[in-house]
């Protein structure tokens, strides 16, 4: 019988976290970060640093006995960026091509319902 | 993107279903991810539940959205491709919403007869798309990087010089990267 799990992906563009939960979300099997796995900060979010934390995760989780996942995709949502960075899209790939079935895929960015002022101030964001 | 349903503009939507339906027929039958959508509201949701490689709802997203924003279904099909993604920046987060500002920025963008926006894509290899409120880009992952910070610098006020320089100076990047490691 599948056992399924679900995997917590947040893909900002500084960084990715997979974090996989049995499937109630409220206990942790394993995580993995981008930071785990490479060296320089810069490449924390790239799709290859995701790629290999999605290895990393998939492995611990066949060890454990997940076979299935569901996915949750976040980006930092809010105020900030709503659509994921480019993590995520190789973070999924990573996780199927290291044998785990997919389930559902869902985004779970938080949006608000008008919530606070964007940071940057009234003249946007300079540099 | 990972929307289950996004918004294409009215006047994008004959694009994204093509003559007699062959772009979406066409990227329906690359990926195995089929496409709705409501041509009256301009709603896309898409299915995956007969895709092969379930990831790739991302990147049929990614082109939904990358066609809506005015790139051809011909450019727009790359980010179907692994290591090609899209990259869309409001123009808004920069100057606000005065009409008048949003064009001149459009303008900086674009440059006399597309000369700015030929050089950013000759220059990085990614591609560039002009739309509404928005700049997309489309490129892979050192070309979209570059091609970001050359647009801040426009988008915040740089001379068109400094950011062709800026941009010739980061071309070995670009070259060394494309060698594959």
């Amino acid at each position: 019988m599948a056992k399924w799990g679900i995997a917590h992906i947040y893909a900002s563009y500084n960084n990715i976290v997979i974090t996989l939960t049995d499937i109630t979300g409220a206990e942790t099997i394993t995580k993995a970060t981008g930071g785990m796995v490479v060296k320089q900060a810069k490449d924390e979010a790239s799709p290859y640093a995701a790629m290999r934390a999605a290895e990393k995760v998939a492995e611990i989780a066949k060890e454990k006995g997940v076979d299935s996942i569901h996915v949750r995709v976040r980006a930092p949502g809010g105020n900030k960026s709503i659509s994921p960075g480019p993590g995520a899209q190789a973070a999924i790939r990573g996780l199927a091509r290291a044998g785990l079935r997919i389930g559902r895929i869902e985004d779970v960015t938080p949006v608000p319902h008008d919530g606070t002022k964007k940071k940057g101030g009234r003249r946007g964001r300079r540099v | 993107m990972t929307r289950q349903s996004v918004k294409v503009p009215k006047e994008r939507i004959g694009v994204l279903i093509g003559r007699k339906g062959e772009v979406k027929a066409k990227v329906e039958k690359q990926t195995g991810v089929m496409i709705f959508v409501d041509s009256e509201e301009g709603d896309v949701t898409v299915d995956y539940s007969k895709a092969e490689d379930p990831s790739a709802v991302l990147s049929v997203m990614d082109f939904v959205v990358a066609v809506g924003r005015g790139f051809s279904p011909e450019k727009a099909m790359i980010v179907l491709e692994d290591d090609w993604f899209l990259e869309v920046i409001d123009i808004r987060d920069y100057v606000g919403k005065r009409p008048a500002h949003i064009a001149r920025m459009r303008a900086r963008v674009i440059g006399t007869k597309g000369k700015t926006r030929r050089l950013f894509e000759e220059l990085t290899g990614a591609y560039m798309s002009v739309y509404g409120n928005t700049v997309s880009l489309i490129g892979d992952i050192v070309q979209l990087d570059i091609a970001r910070r050359a647009l801040d610098m426009l988008l915040t006020g740089s001379e068109h010089s400094a950011v062709y320089r800026f941009l010739e100076s980061k071309r070995t990047e670009i070259k060394v990267d494309g060698m594959g490691f």
